[in-house]
């Protein structure tokens, strides 16, 4: 407990974690709000349908977790930043058993990824109804959009803390961690989900979208909800990528020489 | 029972021996100068010691125990190992804050061991605006925390001016006056030679020599057996 006050401790410290939480906010809130904007303005709502439409309306709430993202570069910045500035060394001398710390580490991201998307999604719910205001012929959301919106916030916030932890833990470089994912997440998914969607849907993004059980297509887009996993099935799944980066990045962290 | 061993301590990097088969020990309540030329092996041998590097061979005790055996070792061993390592954008308390929850140590120890090392002025300051010096004086109330008997530095005097110097010479000695076992290396031989009891000298990762200072320098100075010692290679 003592290892995991320590590294809470350090989170609350760093401006640059005060920073991530302010950005995913502004990210989750004008990500939502700008959405019923988008579908208003273009002809059938990009294909997805008009805001007169439940399930398109549940969709601009969708967006309320969109800053996930934030929560997999404060793990990458828990584990990163030791390397970067050089504390691992003080860290581990003061506590020389590294699986503990680094458990620790992993725990402190886990928490800090679930705490920035509840707070972040709240932030874009809070948006979504304002923007929706707005456009008096907008269909109700459904109830089950705001728990299910809920769930994946806490198991994104949860799994990508401890994705962005492990990645830096075994790449060591707070620069290509970070670049990486953000490569990832921006670039290289989006286009499997939209070239591969058979494939594309059991990478994170489209894991996290199965969570919330949306009911949108869009011919444009090559997007159908009702291909996507069920969420339990999501759910398990992003479990599972944590624990097994969590895993190899712990037994890496055991091996390795402190530099 | 010795303080610090290394027994044989081996440690190979791509197929070099940084250290090799290395063997000494430290006393207790002494302050022994750990000297070698620069790459001689001082600070692989000290990261073995503190567990951040694996030894291929040989092994090494802190009282009597491997390092990660040692319970809660911030309460016995404090070590000064790399000056960089402080969060540049925390104030010098937070940085010492986190390492003093680490050991469940309260905050106002943070502030006995920053007066002590005279950065209680700059307590709130954060460290990117630290000069080196200061760095180092930050290392030292780290390695202070827990009250260790024992203290490790390697190159405390890295950075610092004449002034600081000086005011680490009588931190080493007012340790050494409270009974703690000091193991400190350095290039700064004539200010050593003045604190120093006893002297381990490495060079190409084996042990060159050991003994109390008497022994070492047989009547010359400490630099010149270290240069006679170490076949003139200048550090």
């Amino acid at each position: 407990m003592r290892l995991l006050a320590a590294e809470l401790r350090k989170l609350t410290y760093q401006r640059a974690m005060w920073g991530l939480l302010v950005a995913a906010v502004g990210f989750a809130a004008l990500g939502t709000a700008s959405t019923p904007v988008i579908f208003d303005q273009t002809s059938d709502g990009l294909g997805f349908g008009t805001l007169e439409d439940q399930g398109v309306v549940d969709s601009v709430y969708a967006n309320a977790i969109s800053g996930y993202i934030f929560a997999i570069l404060v793990g990458v910045l828990i584990v990163a930043g030791e390397f970067r500035h050089g504390t691992a060394v003080a860290t581990y001398v003061a506590a020389p058993r590294r699986g503990q710390v680094f458990v620790a580490k992993l725990v402190a991201s886990l928490i800090a990824g679930v705490v920035l998307m509840i707070i972040s999604t709240l932030g874009g719910i809070l948006a979504g109804v304002i923007a929706l205001e707005f456009y008096p012929e907008a269909a109700d959301p459904s109830v089950d959009i705001f728990v299910n919106t809920s769930i994946a916030a806490v198991v994104s916030g949860a799994v990508l803390g401890v994705l962005g932890a492990s990645i830096a833990a075994l790449l060591r470089s707070q620069i290509i961690s970070l670049i990486g994912v953000l490569i990832w997440l921006f670039a290289i998914e989006p286009i499997l989900l939209l070239l591969f969607p058979d494939q594309g849907k059991f990478f994170l993004q489209g894991l996290i979208t199965a969570i919330m059980a949306l009911d949108v297509e869009s011919d444009q887009f090559n997007f159908d909800t009702a291909n996507f996993t069920d969420p339990v099935s999501a759910t398990l799944l992003l479990l599972g990528y944590a624990l097994v980066f969590a895993i190899a990045s712990l037994v890496v962290s055991i091996r390795r020489d402190v530099e | 029972m010795v303080a610090i061993a290394f027994r044989g301590l081996t440690k190979v990097y791509g197929g070099v021996a940084a250290v090799d088969n290395f063997t000494a020990e430290v006393q207790p309540g002494r302050v022994t100068g750990f000297l070698g030329p620069n790459g001689a092996g001082k600070s692989t041998a000290l990261r073995c010691l503190v567990g951040l590097s694996r030894s291929t061979k040989g092994r090494t005790r802190i009282l009597g125990k491997r390092y990660p055996q040692l319970k809660n070792p911030i309460h016995h061993v404090g070590a000064v190992l790399d000056s960089r390592g402080f969060h540049p954008g925390l104030t010098g308390y937070q940085n010492l804050r986190v390492l003093a929850s680490i050991g469940g140590l309260p905050g106002s120890r943070v502030d006995e061991v920053l007066a002590q090392v005279e950065l209680s002025d700059a307590r709130n300051k954060r460290v990117k605006g630290y000069s080196l010096g200061m760095k180092q004086r930050l290392s030292l109330a780290a390695a202070l925390l827990g009250d260790p008997d024992v203290l490790i530095l390697d190159e405390p005097a890295n950075g610092l001016d004449p002034a600081g110097i000086a005011w680490l010479r009588g931190f080493i000695a007012e340790q050494a006056h409270a009974g703690k076992t000091v193991l400190v290396s350095s290039h700064q031989l004539a200010e050593l030679q003045n604190v120093v009891d006893d002297v381990i000298i490495i060079n190409r990762g084996k042990l060159v020599a050991s003994g109390t200072l008497e022994e070492i320098t047989g009547g010359q100075t400490l630099e010149e057996a270290f240069l006679r010692l170490t076949s003139g290679v200048t550090s």
